[in-house]
C-alpha cells in the first residue's frame, strides 16, 4: 500500500531531524568513543619513607624504603571502536624494613623495632597491556598485567564493562579480576618463613555513577576481594597468618563543577570490612581548579582510619599460644592523614604534570583504639610526568 | 528570579539573549559561552571572513585538493545533504554563486547568458565530499552555509546555556529563535516565550505571536531585498535550477524541535509554488506560518486569514 502524502512529508521531518541530530549541538548523551588520537607519557615518581626516630629502633639502623618509579605509557586508537594501551613501569627498592617488634629491657619494657639487617635491594618490572571496546551505549575492556621482581611474580587477567543507560546520564559499571602470585623469598642473613609459595586473589566490582544535576554526579561501589593462599609476611620474624582472607568495601563519591569558581569538588568515602576483623574508613576531599584554559591545580586531603586485626600485637611475645600472630604495623589500629597537591599544565600537545603528597600516621589520630606500633611509617611521595598527544 | 538580557551583533543581525535565574552569576557565564559560541561559527563559516572554514573550501574550488574538514563540518555537510534529497534538489548550499548575476540594488535584470554562465556551478551533487574533507571540483563553485549556519549557531548556543545549567532562556539570532523551558514567573498553562513573527511588509508589526514551547522557530523570507524592473517584483530568493527568483510565498515561519530543522524547512517551502508550499507544510506535521504575495495567511500559526493591508 502506498503511503499518504502525509506519512511522505512526517517522513522528511523525520529525516532532517534525526540526520541534525548527530551534530554536536545535540549531542547530550555523547556516546563512548576511543581516543582519537595517540597518547605517550612518561613519569618519574619517587617514594621515600621517613627514618624511624633513633628511640624506636634497637641500635643504630633506622633508615627505611627508598623506592624509585619509573613508568612509560602509551594509549593508541586501533580503529573506530578499538583502542589498545600498554603501560611498563621499573621500580627500584632500597633500605630496609621492619623485622620485629620487642620490648625493650633497657628501656622499661618500651617496645622497639628491629629492622632487617641487610640492606633490601630489589627491582620489579611491571607489564601491563588493556584492550577496550567501544559500542554506542558503554565500553568493555581486557587487561592482562605482569610482573616479576627477585622474590615476588604475579599474573593478572582482568575483564570490565561499562553501559550507560538511554538517557546517558547513568553509567554502570562492573569488572572482575584473577591474579596468580608465585613468592620465592630471598635468602638472607636471617630465616625467611617459607621458601616458596603461593597465593590466589579474586575480585569482582559493581559500581553506578549517575549525574544527578547539569553540575552534579554521584557514584556508589561495591566489591569483593578473596586472597587465598600464603598471606603470611616472609620476612617478618613473627608472623603466621590465615591462609584466606574475604575483603568488602564499599564507596560513595560526589562531585560538584561550580561554574563562578571555575572548579570541581570531589569528596569520597570508603567503608572497608575483612573477615580479619581490619575495618577501615576513608574521607577523601580534593579541589580541582582550572586556572585559564591551560591549568590545574588540584590540592587534596585524604583521612584514613584502620582497626588492627584480630592477631595483631604490638610485640608477639615468645610464649604465644594462638594460631595466628603478627606485629607488622600496617595491621594495626592508626590514623593518617595525607595531603599534597597535584599540578598539570597543558601546553598545545604537551601535557606535564607534578604532584607532591605527604603521608602521616599516628594511633591518636584513628577512630579505633588500639596501641600504637612503633613501626608505624610517614612517607613523601613526588613525581613529575610529561605525556605528549598527537592525531 | 532576575532576568539577565545580552543584546549584540552577530551573524550580520541584531541578535539577544534573555535568561530567567536564580543565580545572575551562572547566568552570566552561561551567557558568555553563548555569545562566543555564535562567535566561533560566524568565524568558522562565514563566507565573508578571511580565514574561514568556508573561505579556505571556496578557494581551494577546482585545485584539485580536497580541504580537510572536522567532525562538526562533516555532520553539518551530511544535513545539507539530507535537506538537498528530501527538497529534491531545492535546499542547494552550492546556489550561492547566483547572486553575482542578480545586483539588487540596481533595477535592471540579469540577461539569461549572465544566469546560464553561473549554472553549471550550481549543483550539490558535484560536491565531492568524503567523511573528512570537502572538494568543489569546478573553480568558482561556492559553499554558502548562510542558508543553515544561524539556525545552528541559534540551537548551539541553546545547548551552551543548559550546559551551565540555564534552565529558562530565549534566543533571538536575527528571527532565529531557540526557548529553552519556559520564562519564569509566568502562571504555569500559558507555558512558552511569548514571540512575535515579524510583519512580512512592516518591519515593527507582527503578523502573529506565539507561545515558545522549547524548540527553535526559523523565518524565511523574500521581503528584504528586491529588484522592481516595469512594475514587476524580483525577489531575492533564487531557484537553484533555474537561477531566476522564485514566485512563492513571501514569508514562511516554522516551529521544531531543532531550530536547524525549522530553518531549512522554511527555506524549502519558501522555493516551492504557493500550492505545492502550503501542501508540503501542512504535511509536516509542525506549527507553521506563511504568507502569500497578496499576504492572506496560512497555516497552524495563522491568527486571521489576511495580514492587513499593504502600507
Amino acid at each position: 500500500m502506498a503511503s499518504s502524502p502525509q506519512e511522505e512529508r512526517n517522513k522528511t521531518l523525520a529525516a532532517l531531524t534525526s540526520s541534525a541530530l548527530l551534530l554536536p549541538a545535540y549531542n547530550v548523551a555523547v556516546a563512548d568513543a576511543p581516543p582519537d588520537f595517540t597518547e605517550i607519557g612518561m613519569r618519574y615518581s619517587k617514594y621515600k619513607e621517613d627514618d624511624l626516630s633513633a628511640k624506636k629502633v634497637f641500635g643504630a639502623r633506622s633508615q627505611r624504603m627508598d623506592i624509585d618509579v619509573a613508568q612509560f605509557h602509551l594509549l593508541a586508537p586501533v580503529s573506530d571502536d578499538w583502542s589498545v594501551a600498554l603501560d611498563v613501569g621499573w621500580e627500584d627498592m632500597s633500605g630496609a624494613s621492619p623485622w620485629f617488634v620487642g620490648e625493650s629491657l633497657v628501656d622499661d619494657g618500651e617496645p622497639k623495632v628491629a629492622m632487617s639487617g641487610a640492606s633490601i635491594e630489589d627491582t620489579r618490572t611491571e607489564v601491563s597491556v588493556t584492550t577496550r571496546y567501544y559500542f554506542d551505549s558503554g565500553t568493555a575492556g581486557v587487561n592482562y598485567t605482569y610482573s616479576d621482581e627477585d622474590d615476588y611474580e604475579s599474573s593478572a587477567v582482568s575483564l570490565d564493562g561499562s553501559l550507560n543507560s538511554a538517557d546517558g546520564l547513568t553509567t554502570y559499571s562492573a569488572s572482575v579480576s584473577a591474579s596468580d602470585d608465585d613468592i620465592t623469598p630471598t635468602q638472607g642473613k636471617y630465616p625467611t618463613n617459607t621458601l616458596s609459595a603461593t597465593k590466589d586473589i579474586r575480585s569482582a566490582w559493581i559500581g553506578v555513577s549517575r549525574i544527578i544535576s547539569k553540575r552534579a554526579l554521584v557514584r556508589f561501589g561495591l566489591s569483593y576481594t578473596y586472597r587465598d593462599g600464603y598471606l603470611t609476611d616472609p620476612y617478618k620474624y613473627k608472623d603466621n597468618r590465615p591462609d584466606e582472607r574475604k575483603e568488602w568495601t564499599v564507596s560513595a563519591g560526589y562531585r560538584h563543577f561550580f561554574v563562578e569558581q571555575n572548579g570541581a569538588l570531589h569528596v569520597d568515602y570508603r567503608y572497608f570490612d575483612d573477615d580479619w576483623d581490619i575495618a577501615s574508613q576513608t574521607l577523601d576531599v580534593a579541589w580541582i581548579q582550572n586556572v585559564g584554559q591551560d591549568i590545574t591545580l588540584a590540592p587534596f586531603i585524604r583521612y584514613y582510619a584502620q582497626d588492627k586485626a584480630k592477631f595483631f600485637s604490638v610485640v608477639v611475645n615468645d610464649d604465644i599460644d594462638s594460631e595466628y600472630f603478627s606485629d607488622d604495623y600496617r595491621l594495626s589500629a592508626f590514623g593518617a592523614f595525607s595531603y599534597g597537591l597535584r599540578v598539570n599544565y597543558d601546553i598545545g600537545n604537551w601535557s606535564i604534570n607534578a604532584d607532591a603528597e605527604r603521608y602521616q600516621t599516628d594511633e591518636s589520630w584513628g577512630l579505633y583504639s588500639g596501641e600504637e606500633s612503633p613501626a608505624l611509617v610517614d612517607t613523601w611521595r613526588y613525581g613529575i610526568g610529561l605525556s605528549y598527544a598527537f592525531k | 528570579m532576575v532576568r539577565v538580557e545580552h543584546n549584540f551583533k552577530a551573524m550580520g543581525g541584531p541578535c539577544s539573549l534573555r535568561v530567567d535565574t536564580d543565580d545572575k552569576a551562572a547566568a552570566n557565564m552561561a551567557v558568555k559561552a553563548a555569545v562566543a559560541e555564535v562567535a566561533r561559527l560566524e568565524r568558522k563559516y562565514s563566507r565573508y571572513l578571511n580565514g574561514s572554514l568556508t573561505n579556505r573550501i571556496n578557494r581551494a574550488a577546482g585545485e584539485g585538493l580536497p580541504v580537510p574538514i572536522d567532525a562538526e563540518t562533516s555532520a553539518l555537510l551530511s544535513y545539507a545533504d539530507t535537506a538537498w534529497r528530501e527538497s529534491e534538489g531545492l535546499f542547494d548550499l552550492t546556489s550561492g554563486v547566483l547572486r553575482f548575476a542578480w545586483d539588487f540594488k540596481s533595477d535592471r535584470c540579469p540577461e539569461q547568458c549572465e544566469i546560464d554562465a553561473l549554472l553549471p556551478l550550481v549543483g550539490w551533487d558535484l560536491v565531492r565530499r568524503e567523511q573528512d574533507s570537502v572538494y568543489l571540483p569546478m573553480a568558482g563553485m561556492e559553499l554558502d552555509f548562510g542558508g543553515c549556519v544561524k539556525e545552528y549557531a541559534a540551537d548551539s548556543a541553546a545547548m551552551q546555556l543548559r550546559r551551565y545549567g540555564v534552565t529558562s532562556a530565549l534566543i533571538d539570532l536575527a528571527g532565529d529563535m531557540v526557548a529553552v523551558g519556559a520564562p519564569q514567573g509566568v502562571a504555569t498553562g500559558t507555558a512558552g516565550w511569548p514571540v512575535g513573527i515579524r510583519h512580512p511588509l512592516q518591519k515593527d508589526r507582527a503578523v502573529a505571536g506565539v507561545h515558545m514551547p522549547e524548540g527553535g522557530l526559523a523565518s524565511s523570507g523574500d521581503y528584504e531585498r528586491c529588484l522592481l524592473v516595469d512594475g514587476k517584483r524580483y525577489g531575492h530568493i533564487l531557484h537553484p535550477h533555474t537561477g531566476w527568483p522564485v514566485r512563492g510565498l513571501i514569508a514562511v515561519s516554522v516551529l521544531a524541535e531543532q531550530c536547524l530543522v525549522a530553518g531549512s524547512s522554511a527555506t524549502i517551502a519558501m522555493l516551492k509554488p504557493v500550492d505545492e508550499a502550503l501542501k508540503w507544510l501542512d504535511g509536516l506535521g509542525v506549527p507553521w506560518l506563511a504568507v502569500d504575495a497578496n499576504l492572506n495567511c496560512h497555516g497552524s500559526l495563522a491568527l486571521s486569514q489576511h495580514a492587513g493591508k499593504r502600507e
